[in-house]
């Protein structure tokens, strides 16, 4: 389940994006999908279903 | 009721402990205790049943912890909610702050962090925060303190601490150890660290070449400017793509990597070669070795100071003496850097090394000038060893004589002084470099006034060479304020 609270630290968005790309091979699955959800996002915007937290 | 936690108006919130909610500290006279909220309190648990508590507990690298009882009427509300639990912590002798440490100390502290990190990840937890105020020395033994800092890991989210981590250790130890430049003015004008569009700024070109810079401190400053603005997307999107702890382990492992390799070496100066001991015969040496052992092991010492430490000798003379615990203090960074890494090769935990100048001490930082104490605060020393020093503050320093014995007396401590005379070669080359007829309070009759109006001059001893003078002399007049802050922790 995907959490919505923050920690009282600020995480900063370009400090987690960071760590999929200094990640490695570790990474490389990670990196692809996200760029995949990306892609086809554009395609899908309106029919995104509503998160729920 | 345990009857420790009894005198509820005696406790005393800690002051920097307030900015994660789950778990406080505050002091009672029985010593240091954490209060828990309920969620501390569940991640205390996954905390304290994981083999990493007991490991690292074990052999000092964690702080001592334990569970107590207390009612609730003892204690002091926790924001808005009641304190769900309490834990009672194995006091540190003296705290210290990042600012206050040679690079090997920020190092070690920052792979103490990582190795915590990395073991808590084999048992699905994480620390919430990366800072070096939750680490602190017992001598040259790092510890961390802040056993709050646990929590379980929340499966597909990032490291939430990465960016603290680079803001308060890997680019403080990037700076000494690629730009050559100390990061204690920056640190302690920056609670919070150094930022990664800071930290770019100042990086060159050439810089670029260097380990880690590309990625913790270029990209890091880009991708910043860039996503700034969209934290609760970026994690949702990470979340999706499946972030797991696997990638976490490889980026602490990484970084882990690259913080043990950042090495500095510090430069053979005037300090670092204690290029006093130059002037001295070895006949001198010896006597003054003699004088420090004989104060030390005169009576039992709780805390000693050594101001102007420089190779921690007479530090080391203290501590054999019987001293409980000494805190070796000196300006030169390059000379407490050597003595830390020889005393972390002993596995010392009596001395405790910090670059500190005395004519501009830690003043107190953060929140309302609490968060963070000066260097009094933290402690009263009942022992204060004076060597090789008063010339350079004084003369070099330009704080007259009678300011310098009045602050020693300030202390309240006993003290043991050593006075080069104005014939003295290192006294008469910092004199040269003044225009005459300065500095005349420089002066051993002048000195020895001003010390016999507030101190009871014990012992005197004029050493072979003839141009120096050890004193010890005990404060006179009212017994100093009660010594308590000796327990306070960082957080």
């Amino acid at each position: 389940m995907e959490t919505e609270v923050f920690a009282y630290l600020d995480p900063g968005s370009g400090s987690m994006i960071i760590q999929i790309l200094v990640g490695g091979l570790a990474a490389v699955g990670v990196t692809m999908k996200l760029y995949w959800r990306r892609i086809t996002g554009i395609f899908s915007r309106g029919k995104k279903v509503e998160e729920k937290s | 009721m345990s009857p420790e936690i009894a005198g509820g108006e005696r406790t005393r919130l800690e002051p920097g402990s307030f900015r994660d909610a789950d778990s406080t500290v505050l002091y009672t006279d029985a010593g240091v205790f954490r209060a828990l909220s309920a969620q501390g309190l569940e991640d205390f648990e996954a905390l304290a049943a994981s083999q990493l508590f007991e490991r690292f507990a074990g052999d000092g690298r964690l702080v001592g912890t334990e569970r107590v009882e207390a009612a609730h009427g003892d204690l002091p509300a926790l924001r808005n909610e009641e304190v769900a639990a309490l834990l009672r912590h194995e006091k540190i002798p003296f705290v210290s702050y990042p600012y206050e440490w040679p690079f090997g100390m920020l190092r070690d502290a920052a792979l103490l962090q990582l190795d915590l990190l990395l073991a808590g990840l084999d048992e699905d937890l994480i620390l919430k925060d990366s800072s070096p105020y939750n680490v602190q020395f017992r001598g040259a033994q790092a510890t961390f303190v802040d056993v709050g800092s646990f929590e379980r890991l929340p499966e597909g989210e990032p490291w939430i601490g990465y960016r603290q981590f680079c803001m308060l250790f890997l680019y403080p130890l990037m700076l000494q150890a690629y730009k050559g430049l100390a990061p204690h003015a920056w640190l302690r004008g920056a609670i919070d660290g150094i930022t990664p569009t800071q930290m770019s700024a100042v990086t060159s070109a050439r810089d670029v070449l260097r380990r880690g810079v590309l990625t913790h401190v270029r990209l890091h400053a880009r991708l910043e400017r860039r996503h700034g603005e969209r934290p609760r997307e970026v994690k949702r999107e990470l979340h999706q793509a499946g972030f797991n702890k696997e990638l976490i382990r490889a980026n602490v492992s990484k970084l882990r990597k690259l913080v043990g390799r950042l090495d500095w070496i510090p430069p053979s100066g005037v300090w670092t070669d204690y290029g006093e001991r130059t002037h001295y015969t070895d006949r001198d040496t010896e006597e003054k070795d003699r004088f420090v052992r004989d104060v030390a092991g005169s009576r039992a010492w709780d805390l000693v100071w050594d101001l102007g430490a420089n190779d921690g000798r007479h530090s080391r003379l203290a501590a054999d003496g019987g001293a409980d615990y000494v805190v070796a203090m000196d300006g030169d960074q390059g000379a407490i850097e050597h003595l830390y890494r020889s005393l972390r090769d002993e596995g010392d935990r009596r001395i405790l090394p910090l670059t500190v100048n005395l004519t501009d001490p830690s003043p107190a930082l953060g929140w309302r000038g609490v968060e963070r104490k000066t260097v009094l605060e933290r402690g009263r020393p009942d022992l204060v060893l004076c060597l090789a020093l008063v010339h350079h503050v004084s003369i070099a320093g330009n704080v007259p004589i009678r300011e310098v014995v009045d602050w020693l007396a300030s202390l309240g401590a006993a003290l043991v002084i050593e006075f080069p005379t104005r014939e003295d070669p290192k006294v008469e080359q910092l004199l040269a470099a003044k225009r005459s007829g300065t500095h005349l309070d420089y002066d051993r009759e002048f000195f020895e006034r001003c010390l016999g109006e507030t101190f009871d001059v014990v012992r005197s001893e004029r050493l072979s060479s003839g141009t120096r003078v050890l004193y010890f002399a005990r404060p006179r007049g009212a017994v100093p304020a009660a010594r308590d802050g000796r327990t306070a922790l960082g957080r």
